[in-house]
């Protein structure tokens, strides 16, 4: 390593510095398209009325305590018998998330926005600035970095911390987070990374939609079900005299 | 332009206060803002819907106009704007074509809560408090955790003296939010008004824990005092421990009663809003 790579200047200008100007626009220019496009999710009445029970009945069981006995059970008889609040049929859901054209739709605008871009400006940029070296971290690195930093670059005995062109855009993509914040302000639709992360969970959870409402409406009826009844409030007669 | 900011600010707070402070908002109005429309910048359609609301807390029905006009302009199909379309002809007592489109905007979004709100407003505003008690008996079966809304319940409930029901939704409120010593008060103060010796004695409970909550609760202390007497007064026959106790409580409410009056010139505001301790 005595004698070090000197890169030439105009690759500065005309390959490193092109790339970051480009991840950055396309950064921006996403987060317009994507208000274009974003629709807003329409809850389903029923759902919301279901989650809103759910409150009522967890508050119910949280501060029995503090009503009086006979105000408890009439609530609990209303929540829990045969087809009280908790146990009443409902529609089964059956919504698939293939079937459902909306959700079609959300997932078309998803990819539209996030997967499209990705891979049409990451075949671009590789296919026009590929095989530059662009930069050097400014400590030294282990091999297995290698395949990292030097994307596209097959040189086995070249030093790990310098960084080639792909990875530079790569680097770029994840790394321009804060530069959005500073210029879009917070929660904008330009970063990557946060897409991507959010991608994951939507495949991991079957994206966030509450699944089958009679699952937690059968948690909260078992947790009704067992909570007992201790009025709080007798002892505050003694409490005041002695106080 | 400095004078423009700080109206500007002072409106945010207003705005995130909550507070109802509407003859404040019409004044900053005419004074800076009708005259500076196009230098708001970001924040102009708040502020617009600010002003409108507050306009119509006045019945300066051409400012909210004039607002209304703007913010259609800007968003021709916003069901927010349509509400407060139909808010100036509820404020101009035009009910039917305030009926009318916030009955469209449910059409359109069943799940618009703040028209369905709009409408209780106008059915009690019309006196139908039958209509408005079922209108939101209706909005409270799908949004069964607003709290606000059983509130409102409660008292439409306690203007038609229907005590139970009125009791059972404050119960929900005190579900919703057991530390708050007015909830215990009212929920006392109706089961006090049922009458019934469970009742009274239910009442005094309740009263005992407002009052164990907020210590300054005068009206709480009464509440214990004239409970007590009731129940003295009303049970034939009390054996002789339990009236002896509740002669002492009566004595010691009297006793506290009178000892907060002659310690306290009430002329303190900050004191007596304390003594809320919302």
């Amino acid at each position: 390593m005595s004698t070090d790579l000197i890169v030439d200047p105009q690759i500065r200008s005309w390959v490193f510095l092109p790339i970051v100007v480009i991840t950055f626009l396309v950064g921006i220019l996403r987060h317009y398209a994507s208000i274009l496009l974003s629709s807003q999710k329409k809850v389903e009445l029923q759902q919301l009325a279901d989650s809103q029970l759910i409150i009522r009945a967890r508050v119910l069981r949280e501060n029995c305590s503090y009503i009086p006995k006979n105000s408890f059970l009439m609530r609990k008889q209303a929540f829990n018998k045969e087809d009280g609040y908790l146990l009443q049929k409902r529609p089964p859901v059956t919504q698939n998330m293939m079937t459902d054209p909306s959700m079609m739709t959300d997932m078309l605008k998803g990819n539209i926005t996030n997967v499209l871009p990705m891979i049409v400006i990451g075949g671009w940029i590789n296919w026009m600035f590929s095989g530059f070296i662009t930069t050097k971290v400014p400590f030294p690195l282990t091999l297995r970095f290698k395949s990292m930093l030097q994307r596209g670059i097959e040189l086995s005995h070249l030093d790990a911390s310098w960084v080639s062109s792909a990875s530079w855009y790569f680097l770029n993509v994840f790394g321009l987070r804060s530069i959005y914040a500073l210029v879009l302000g917070e929660n904008n639709a330009a970063d990557q990374s946060r897409q991507m992360q959010e991608q994951m969970q939507m495949t991991g959870a079957a994206s966030g939609m509450p699944a089958d409402p009679k699952i937690p409406f059968k948690a909260e009826w078992e947790a009704l079900e067992i909570v007992e009844h201790h009025f709080k409030l007798p002892d505050v007669e003694k409490e005041i005299l002695d106080g | 332009m400095a004078n423009l900011k700080r109206k500007l600010e002072r409106l945010r707070s207003i705005r995130e206060n909550n507070e109802r402070a509407s003859r404040e908002v019409v004044e900053i109005w005419e004074s800076v803002i009708s005259k500076n429309l196009e230098n708001l910048g970001k924040e102009k359609y708040v502020v617009l819907e600010q002003i409108c609301i507050a306009a119509l807390d006045c019945f300066k029905l051409g400012i909210a106009e004039q607002c209304i006009r703007e913010l259609y302009d800007e968003f021709p199909n916003s069901t927010r704007v349509r509400i407060l379309e139909s808010m100036l002809y509820e404020a101009d007592e035009n009910y039917k074509s305030a009926l009318q489109i916030l009955n469209d905007i449910i059409k359109q979004d069943v799940n618009n809560s703040s028209a369905r709100k709009r409408k209780v407003a106008i059915y009690k505003s019309l006196g139908k408090n039958a209509e408005a008690i079922k209108e939101l008996t209706d909005y409270l079966k799908i949004f069964a955790a607003d709290v606000e809304c059983w509130q409102e319940l409660s008292e439409m409930y306690i203007n038609e003296h229907d005590y139970n029901k009125a009791a059972f939704c404050v119960e929900e409120l005190i579900l919703h939010n057991p530390h708050n010593h007015l909830l215990y008060q009212r929920y006392a103060d109706v089961k006090y008004t049922q009458g019934g010796l469970e009742n009274i004695e239910l009442a005094r409970t309740y009263y005992y824990q407002a009052f164990l909550l907020n210590p300054r609760n005068m009206r709480a202390l009464y509440g214990i005092y004239l409970a007590s007497t009731a129940i003295v007064n009303n049970t034939k026959n009390l054996s002789l421990k339990k009236k002896e106790t509740t002669n002492k409580i009566i004595d010691w409410c009297l006793k506290e009663i009178k000892d907060k009056y002659t310690k306290k010139s009430t002329s303190d505001l900050e004191e007596k809003l304390a003594a809320l301790e919302i």
